[in-house]
């Protein structure tokens, strides 16, 4: 008898939580909120072939259907996803087609990462002019981003590029460089992949070289005059970039900085050329994840890159390796929060009234959890459409971590509004390829063909081909 | 006693308790924010069921293995139709010191029986048998689980376990113990 009630009380609650599971918390919202930016995503189809990748036009020609292009992704704004439409994941299409060893050049399809050049072109004593920072992107999203590294000799990535090939939204293949379809040419390098499906590129390559770091500690102030003075007019300064503090003893105000230059003594450079791997991700990651928790972690972190950075001053290393700067200690897990980027360009000559600006927008948001802010420099270059670099700039890019839930994104987007607004007061602009926060106006302010590269979007693709989130949010 | 009936018992809530237990962790991941949340997940479970052990302790001689038992299977089928609802952190907390009280039940049960009713002189090899075919029990039911979460939910899973542990508590009406001594 006991039992029988058991039973029924049982079956009861059984049937209570099963009502309340399937009518309250099984929607389809609930795991939606891991991500910034839900969409649906209808076929992945890896383009193996460029015939495979036709029949792919071809098809969503057909069909009707947008297609989005998409590389390793980071990019943070919807540039590789359209809700209901076909993404093409250019991954698998990764081949190193040629390197010649006597023109220096190497030519590879899009979806080769950058690292799979590095190790391409090492044996043969050959390095890229200009590379991203990190080295675990494709060359199809770095040119589409129109990206720029440490690098401060060779210009802009896009001055490297020798020529590619894109094919457009009628399956065509057509051949693009300085010299041909130039229109077409600026506009798919920081086109976001709304131009074509970049299919291979072949790029400008230089020697491999042996440098020397230097490392150097200033405040803000004195680090304009440190750079045109000790980096910009030593011809043997070759790559360069500057942190400044987020820790609260010494906030937007402590600096140091890590040149290389040519060494000495090249004779020493075999000794080095080994393609270094990532090692000891989990001391820079113990110092990151301090950092996330509160000031005294920003504080460990800050003094555990000060000494690291003292510690490697005078160290010889290849212009290979320098360009294949650790990113695994920066992965980060967490269902409820996700860390984002912001890119700012300020002219070299407003820096130092800027900071002061920047730390007071950012010192009126406490709870702004700033990771990190490497500067780097960007030589002018207005050739791409989208350019940000009008003068020559320096470059402020910023690492944030923030929940992924509505309030904490509209708190994130009042900040970096603001930061923007600072930002284009001194003559600067902002980076591209990050989550939506800026708004249409601050686009136009920074970019001032905005207008002309969506009209030429409009007239190259007017059926919408291709299509991405970024187009849809900033299309004037 | 049936001893027979006992490890199928154990068996069974063997099955149960292992469906949930590594699957477990990615509702907390889904729920949870840290991994210093789940450290407290799990602190919570083992401090509870340390507070827990000395009243048990008492208790089974007085009333009986078979009855804590009846009140495991028929506390963890109850209980694990509160999982799938648990949409915040403090949800899971509360559950893992219900499911600390529960676990400190069973483990005391467990031995408790084991040292009554095992024959001293061949102890090892009795208890040998026992942990054999609860093993195989846990493991069976934890290779299956793998391939049907990809089927189902991790809800589903709960409410599979739950029913489970309910059998287990109409298994226990066909274990013949004999009643405390007072």
């Amino acid at each position: 008898m006991k039992t029988a009630w058991m039973v029924l009380l049982y079956l009861f609650i059984f049937g209570l939580s099963l009502y309340f599971y399937s009518t309250q918390l099984n929607g389809p919202t609930a795991d939606l909120h891991q991500r910034l930016l839900p969409v649906e995503i209808k076929t992945i189809k890896a383009g193996m072939s460029e015939d495979e990748l036709q029949k792919i036009v071809e098809d969503a020609k057909q069909g009707g259907d947008t297609l989005s292009i998409a590389g390793m992704q980071h990019s943070q704004g919807g540039q590789t996803v359209y809700p209901d439409g076909i993404m093409i994941d250019m991954k698998p299409y990764n081949q190193i087609i040629e390197v010649n060893e006597e023109k220096k050049t190497v030519m590879v399809q899009s979806g080769a990462t950058w690292a799979n050049i590095q190790e391409a072109i090492n044996p043969y004593g050959l390095s890229l002019k200009v590379s991203q920072s990190q080295n675990i992107f494709t060359i199809g999203g770095s040119l589409s981003v129109n990206a720029h590294g440490l690098d401060i000799r060779n210009g802009s990535l896009a001055d490297t590029v020798v020529s590619m090939r894109l094919m457009n939204a009628d399956g065509e293949i057509l051949q693009l460089s300085p010299q041909e379809n130039t229109e077409l040419f600026y506009a798919a390098l920081g086109g976001y992949g709304l131009f074509g499906i970049i299919l291979d590129v072949t790029l400008q390559l230089t020697d491999d070289e042996l440098y020397e770091t230097d490392t150097a500690r200033m405040t803000y102030s004195d680090y304009p005059s440190y750079f045109k003075q000790h980096v910009q007019k030593n011809p043997d300064a070759k790559m360069h970039l500057a942190r400044i503090s987020i820790a609260p003893e010494s906030f937007m105000k402590d600096m140091y900085a890590i040149t290389y230059k040519t060494a000495s003594d090249q004779g020493q450079l075999s000794a080095y050329q080994e393609l270094k791997t990532e090692n000891l991700v989990a001391v820079p990651k113990f110092f990151l994840g301090l950092s996330r928790i509160n000031e005294a972690g920003k504080d460990s972190f800050w003094n555990a890159q000060k000494t690291y950075t003292k510690q490697i001053d005078g160290n010889l290393v290849s212009r290979n390796n320098v360009m294949r700067s650790d990113s695994e200690f920066m992965e980060y897990d967490n269902s409820r929060k996700t860390e984002i980027l912001q890119e700012y360009f300020v002219p070299v000559d407003q820096f130092e009234d800027y900071i002061p600006e920047m730390k007071a927008v950012l010192e009126a948001h406490p709870d702004f959890n700033l990771l990190n802010v490497t500067i780097r420099y960007v030589e002018q270059n207005e050739k791409a459409v989208l350019s940000y670099a009008k003068e020559d700039m320096f470059s402020l890019v910023l690492l944030v971590n923030q929940g992924t839930d509505a309030e904490s994104i509209e708190k994130t987007q009042q900040v970096v509004r603001e930061m923007i607004d600072v930002t284009l007061a001194h003559n600067g602009s902002y980076y591209l390829p990050y989550f939506g926060y800026p708004t249409k106006a601050q686009m136009q302010a920074a970019y001032p063909k905005t207008e002309e590269f969506f009209e030429l979007k409009d007239r190259l693709d007017p059926e919408h081909r291709f299509m991405n989130l970024f187009y849809e949010e900033y299309r004037p | 006693m049936n001893y027979k009936r006992f490890i199928y018992y154990q068996g069974t809530i063997g099955m149960a308790s292992s469906m949930i237990f590594p699957f477990y962790i990615l509702l907390i991941k889904n729920v949870g924010n840290s991994y210093a949340q789940f450290g407290w997940a799990y602190g919570l479970f083992a401090l509870t069921a340390a507070l827990c052990y000395p009243l048990i302790g008492k208790y089974a001689d007085h009333v009986g293995d078979k009855t804590l038992l009846a009140v495991y299977s028929w506390g963890m089928a109850i209980l694990l139709l509160f999982f799938p609802l648990a949409s915040e952190v403090w949800h899971v907390y509360i559950l893992q010191v219900f499911m600390g009280m529960l676990g400190a039940v069973q483990k005391n049960s467990e031995k408790t029986v084991l040292a009554r009713y095992v024959t001293k002189e061949i102890a090892g090899t009795q208890i040998g048998r026992y942990h054999v075919w609860t093993s195989v029990a846990t493991a069976v039911a934890v290779i299956a689980t793998g391939y049907l979460i990809d089927f189902l939910t991790i809800a589903s899973i709960f409410y599979v376990a739950s029913l489970v542990f309910a059998w287990s508590g109409m298994l226990l009406l066909k274990l013949n113990m004999p009643e405390p001594q007072q």
